[in-house]
């Protein structure tokens, strides 16, 4: 039995190799038909493709949770739990905005250099580079800024100073971007110490992946700080729906489930085949 | 469920993903090496037929060049203009990943081939999501995804305000499992876990500002991994003392006056008890073994064979089986059973030492024997402690106590529920302990280096400049600047020693031919973090990770003025790899830099060779 799913798998091995070449040869058509020929799809395919496109641009409107975060920020901090790209970091910038309108001052932290750079250019851009300054292991720049961008370790290495008698953080704000970096093998700790030690006077925000125990995270914040702490939980559903599809060895495209959410069968009949 | 498809031809993938309009996407794909072949293979065979777009990127990257001259003339260049693919990894340099992140997000891209790493961090979506396998390769094989790795990669599908629907598509793959993924779309995200764990510059830092261990213990137990045990006391806690009012209200009403402490000692006594009984040697190869555990060490010598006449000495036990040398020099690796006499006097494994040892054992072997035990001699010492232990049960009544049969009794029904309040005692202190132990371990072997005093809970002269010292090993870094060795380097060799020290331990970088000068301090250095970690090792700390000698070497070569193309192309490294290391290694010589107070020599050499490894391109 083993065996011959072996052969079976050599020999698609080879068919595969094969359409590699006869592709190759008619790629340029195929490119060149896009535009041209539609690929002639079934039913369900159809379904599966339904709407796809570019939406007509609309004018931004903030989301409810969004909305519902800057409020709560006003009286506690706030733990905002969303999927990538639903929009936390709106958040963020217009608190900054509200904050350094009123000559206040604020520590955005993230968890690897390249963000904390591309943050550093993104709020050069929104608000002038007298503003902000940037605190990473290698380089150091108008670090009197009222808005600090820098890793979570230069911001967790502040605290250790000044509770050691050095110079006080002394942000009004400290965002803590990627706040799911706290289950971090190796550096986890260093959120968890961050949070620990942040001054309960300092308001705090964290950006955070969807998680799973997102209320028992916000109660522990709470145990530590002193501090209330809002849970803010993203768009359950995702800002762009998400459809899921097998391609086929032969380029037929399946739906990977059924419409009550089960794998689709026709799928798990290729399987069986395999096996054979 | 598994479907071996053997993986498609990328460009043969992307026109069926473009049959369906379902371009740009981004191909997931296992290796490093696997994304650059296929971004060129698919740039090969295709051509986009969209002249003004291919204008577009080479106008694009044109004046992305005049900011970041390090990714002019890359050898991906022409994948990327000619075929509007790429390909993204942790080989590539940052600029390079900003590049082809810029030109996605312009929109001037169909693919991009991907491997996991990318679906951490960095934010560049597109149409389509493509999975060309449902396991993710580690270092020791293949594992399935985990839930939240699949959420990160179908983050990237969709995008917003240019996307109605995002599409994750599972391609033909030799570890595709459309059921797997179809799973992993459903399960709910995972929860956080903590991490928390007791650093030295955690430890120096809190107890420099707070003053006692007592309050970094406190601050310890505040971490969020600690709260879960907290919940756990509070059940274990409520568990025992539910045992102890059984055990209260039993004593009432039988109207025996005995205090729990006697039946909580006779749980303990009949604990002994029964570990005595079952530690009990049976049989003289028994007492034998047990004796060749205690007295075997490495520096004795022991005879081995049948008449134990042949002499080996001890170099290294492990798990019961011995290595050493014979007389003659050679190694012998041998079951411990094998040895048949053992010789007390304890030698130094030096070469001189051991020559001198074999002839004193030749010559006086009878006297330095070790005397094995004999049976009757354990048997009467376990059967003298069970009588003791005897007495003490049945002299566990205080005298004073009447009707002691039926007391006696009661306590004897009560035995159990004892057990469980005593098992609910042990895990409660264990718990307690979970997280400050690590933090304990490492004072300890911070004083015996004399960075705090463990006596006094103080944090010394020294321990405050090792707490400002924010690198990896800040206590190898701190010996060795306290041996002086940085002050007897030239600059490159700095280099190379903190490259060696902060580079991933596996990871090659080359073989470049290391200077003798190189070589020694490397060794010096390595001394000194063998006299660390031994101290470690002693106090239950992981080992640290082995330095890394080929990093060593391309960072004396970065160091020493090489141009950043003749490194690459002569270490044979991933260039991503080189910059990381290059970058941390830098970072790391700026935290010596630091402190100038206490070690100018050194802080000033450390800015020098800062400046040197922090050139273009490592910003």
């Amino acid at each position: 039995m083993r065996r011959n799913s072996r052969k079976h798998w050599d020999k698609r091995k080879s068919r595969g190799g094969r359409s590699d070449k006869s592709d190759r040869k008619t790629n340029h058509h195929v490119a060149n038909e896009r535009l041209t020929r539609v690929v002639p799809h079934s039913h369900e395919v159809k379904r599966l493709l339904e709407g796809i496109g570019t939406p007509p641009s609309r004018p931004f409107k903030p989301d409810p949770f969004q909305v519902e975060a800057l409020a709560a920020l006003e009286y506690e901090d706030v733990l905002v739990t969303a999927p990538t790209g639903s929009g936390k970091t709106w958040i963020a910038r217009e608190e900054i905005r509200r904050l350094l309108e009123n000559g206040r001052r604020a520590w955005y932290t993230s968890p690897l250099k390249a963000l904390t750079n591309s943050k550093y250019q993104e709020f050069i851009d929104e608000f002038g580079p007298q503003r902000v300054g940037i605190l990473t292991g290698d380089r150091k720049e108008n670090s009197d800024a009222p808005l600090i961008v820098g890793t979570t370790e230069i911001y967790r290495n502040q605290l250790f100073d000044s509770l050691r008698g050095g110079s006080e953080v002394t942000a009004d704000l400290v965002v803590l971007d990627e706040a799911h970096y706290l289950a971090d093998e190796d550096r986890g700790h260093v959120w968890e110490e961050a949070i620990i030690l942040t001054p309960p006077r300092i308001r705090l925000l964290l950006l955070s992946a969807t998680v799973g125990n997102a209320h028992e995270f916000a109660l522990w914040l709470e145990e530590v700080r002193g501090v209330r702490c809002g849970v803010i939980t993203g768009p359950v559903k995702r800002p762009v729906p998400l459809r899921a599809a097998v391609l086929l060895p032969d380029k037929r495209l399946l739906p990977l489930l059924n419409d009550a959410g089960k794998l689709n069968p026709q799928i798990l009949n290729l399987a069986a085949d395999e096996r054979l | 469920m598994k479907l071996r498809m053997p993986e498609m031809p990328s460009a043969t993938l992307l026109a069926a993903l473009d049959g369906y309009n379902l371009l740009p996407a981004i191909v997931f794909l296992p290796t490093r090496r696997r994304c650059d072949q296929a971004a060129s293979e698919a740039a090969l065979a295709r051509r986009d037929p969209n002249d003004s777009r291919r204008e577009a990127r080479r106008d694009f990257m044109r004046g992305f060049v005049e900011q970041n001259p390090e990714v002019r003339g890359h050898r991906h260049w022409d994948t990327i203009i000619r075929g509007g693919v790429a390909s993204h990894h942790a080989g590539h340099i940052p600029a390079w990943k900003l590049v082809i992140e810029k030109l996605m997000s312009a929109g001037l891209l169909d693919a991009i081939f991907a491997t996991a790493t990318v679906a951490a961090g960095v934010d560049f979506p597109a149409r389509t999501v493509v999975l060309t396998g449902a396991d993710a390769r580690t270092a020791n094989g293949w594992r399935p995804l985990s839930a939240s790795e699949l959420q990160q990669m179908t983050g990237r599908a969709g995008r917003r305000g240019r996307d109605n629907v995002g599409f994750v598509v599972a391609a033909p793959g030799p570890h595709q499992d459309p059921l797997l993924i179809a799973q992993l779309l459903k399960a709910p995200p995972d929860a956080l876990v903590s991490q928390f764990r007791a650093t030295y510059t955690t430890l120096l830092n809190l107890l420099d500002a707070y003053g006692s261990f007592a309050s970094v213990r406190e601050i310890a137990e505040r971490s969020f991994a600690y709260r879960d045990f907290a919940h756990q006391l509070v059940q274990l806690e409520r568990s025992r003392a539910e045992s102890e009012n059984k055990i209260n209200e039993a004593l009432k009403e039988t109207g025996c006056e005995i205090p729990m402490s006697v039946v909580l000692g006779l749980e303990r006594l009949v604990g002994i008890r029964a570990r005595l009984q079952e530690a009990k040697p049976q049989t003289r190869a028994e007492v034998f073994h047990r004796w060749l555990n205690e007295v075997v060490k490495p520096g004795r010598i022991v005879g081995v064979g049948r008449a134990s006449r042949r002499l080996v000495i001890v170099t290294e036990k492990r798990d019961g089986s011995i290595r050493g040398f014979r007389e003659d020099g050679t190694t012998a690796s041998f079951p411990q059973e094998r040895i048949g006499r053992v010789y007390s006097p304890v030698y130094r494994l030096r070469e001189e030492d051991i020559e001198k040892a074999f002839e004193e054992i030749r010559k006086r072997g009878k006297e330095l024997a070790l005397v094995e035990p004999r049976l009757r001699d354990a048997y009467a010492e376990e059967t003298d402690a069970l009588r003791i232990i005897d007495d003490s049960i049945d002299n566990l009544l205080p005298p004073e106590i009447k009707q002691r049969r039926r007391c006696t009794e009661i306590i004897w029904q009560l035995h159990t529920t004892a057990e469980d309040y005593e098992r609910a005692t042990r895990r409660i202190e264990a718990l307690r302990e979970e997280v400050w132990v690590p933090f304990e371990r490492r004072a300890k072997v911070l004083s015996i280096f004399g960075y705090l005093e463990y006596e006094a809970e103080k944090v010394t002269d020294r321990g405050r400049w090792l707490a400002d010292l924010h690198v990896d090993r800040p206590l190898l870094i701190g010996e060795a600047l306290e041996s002086g060795l940085f002050n007897s380097l030239e600059p490159k060799q700095l280099a190379g020693i903190i490259a060696a020290l902060t580079a991933d331990e596996d990871r090659d970088y080359g073989e470049l031919e290391l200077d003798d000068d190189v070589v020694t301090s490397l060794a010096r250095f390595e001394d000194i973090g063998f006299k660390v970690s031994a101290e470690e090792w002693k106090h239950g700390l992981d080992p640290a990770p082995e330095l890394n000698f080929s990093a060593a070497g391309a960072a004396v070569r970065w160091a020493g003025g090489a141009d950043w193309s003749q490194v690459v192309s002569e270490t044979r490294a991933e260039e991503g790899d080189l910059f990381r290391m290059f970058s941390r290694t830098g970072e790391a010589l700026l935290q010596i830099a630091g402190l100038r107070r206490s070690h100018p020599q050194a802080a000033q050499m450390a800015a020098t060779v800062a400046e040197m490894v922090l050139r273009e391109p490592i910003r």
